[in-house]
């Protein structure tokens, strides 16, 4: 069931009005004001969302994907799956909006050519950095990767090089303590 | 003398592995006099589902091989059912993802992997065997050592009050955590590190926290400060 749909149905719209403005930026802000509700309701849905709006803001950045052939019949799709995301939400029609979102991406799939690898790449790397605001929003590794249907070992790789690991929380047993119950334990 | 376990978490060998640092753990597993031991749940995410991918396929090989050599071993070599393992698996999981709650909804903490290194730690507690828990990412050890100090963390990062079930806290004390870290730091104190040069230790101990170990620049240069 897709939590906060007001929610949900004002990112959906302001996100029809971005991919028209092309406003990449408002696209990326949009896909994290919806990273504290999958944190915390691992909804699905809410997941997806947060996925979806920021491939689209990656898709739309990259100028060189007009080039393709495929282009604008991919910019039609876009705009016509968040139409259909817009009036399921209202409609109240949970399977609807997540039959919105799926032929996305199954419209995606079935593209040919350079287009295809690379959308689906963006769509790889959202999923990856959602992931990782997950992660740091305190869910664990495992936890996370399952949600997004992503590797333990992609998610560990990203959040190693980005700050998610590193900042030092100051609970638990302190670092001397710890080193000396690893040396202990091997003695 | 009293039986021991080091039970490996994914996280923990996930760093290892991206690291190549496959001999390190052989060596300390030659150094250390008990076993390696790691659950069904975490062998299924380090080897099995990574091995039907290309990406991770390598590791996977890897650590399928330490497997097979007998360096890392699974429960049923300290003579603990995959049963018994599985059973407690579902009862951690359900009192650690029913710990906090916001909203009168549950959030969810760790998986599956996570909850039987703590199931299994528990185990063997009951039966009087020494263990730690290798973990390298940050909330299965913080909800391990300190649950009401991970109530803060969850607070500021989800911007929303979360309340403790404190019925279930019990169920998530006992246990003792190490990471990857640590674990080369003994080996480079044994002399199990091939390379000599000085700043081996330095570049180990950021090479497993730019590969996810949850481990602070602070932390990295405390513990190359230890005498």
């Amino acid at each position: 069931m897709v939590q906060e749909k007001e929610n949900v149905l004002r990112i959906f719209e302001e996100t029809k009005e971005a991919i028209i403005k092309e406003d990449s930026f408002k696209l990326n802000n949009l896909s994290n004001q919806t990273i504290n509700t999958a944190s915390r309701t691992q909804d699905p849905d809410n997941i997806a969302t947060a996925v979806v709006v920021y491939s689209i803001g990656k898709i739309i950045e990259r100028k060189k994907y007009r080039e393709f052939p495929e282009w604008n019949a991919l910019y039609k799709k876009i705009i016509s799956s968040i139409d259909e995301a817009i009036k399921a939400i209202r409609r109240g029609k949970d399977k609807d909006f997540k039959k919105s979102i799926d032929s996305l991406r199954n419209y995606i799939n079935r593209l040919s050519g350079k287009l295809k690898e690379y959308v689906q790449d963006v769509f790889r790397k959202a999923e990856i950095n959602k992931a990782s605001k997950i992660y740091e929003h305190g869910i664990s590794l495992e936890k996370t990767a399952n949600l997004l249907g992503i590797s333990m070992y992609e998610l560990a790789l990203y959040a190693g090089q980005s700050k998610i690991s590193g900042v030092s929380d100051g609970i638990g047993l302190n670092t001397r303590s710890r080193v000396k119950l690893a040396m202990e334990f091997f003695k | 003398m009293r039986e021991k376990a080091l039970l490996f978490d994914s996280s923990t060998l996930i760093s290892f592995s991206m690291n190549g640092l496959f001999q390190e753990i052989r060596d300390l597993k030659k150094a250390f006099n008990g076993k390696f031991i790691i659950p069904q749940e975490v062998r299924e995410e380090i080897i099995d589902k990574p091995l039907t991918s290309k990406r991770f396929e390598l590791e996977a090989l890897k650590m399928q091989e330490l497997l097979e050599e007998g360096v890392l071993e699974m429960p049923s070599s300290l003579g603990i059912k995959e049963s018994i393992v599985s059973e407690k698996t579902q009862k951690m999981l359900r009192e650690a993802n029913d710990l906090f709650y916001s909203e009168k909804r549950n959030v969810e903490l760790i998986g599956k992997g996570e909850a039987s290194c703590l199931a299994l730690s528990k185990i063997l507690n009951e039966k009087k065997i020494e263990n730690i828990i290798a973990v390298d990412e940050r909330t299965t050890r913080v909800l391990g050592e300190s649950p009401e100090n991970l109530i803060k963390l969850l607070q500021n990062k989800l911007h929303t009050g979360i309340k403790m079930n404190k019925r279930s806290m019990e169920f998530v004390k006992g246990f003792k955590f190490i990471r990857s870290t640590e674990l080369i730091y003994v080996a480079y104190k044994k002399g199990l590190i091939k390379i000599k040069k000085p700043q081996i230790l330095d570049a180990m101990l950021y090479a497993l926290k730019f590969k996810g170990c949850a481990i602070s620049d602070e932390e990295i240069e405390e513990i190359k400060g230890i005498k």
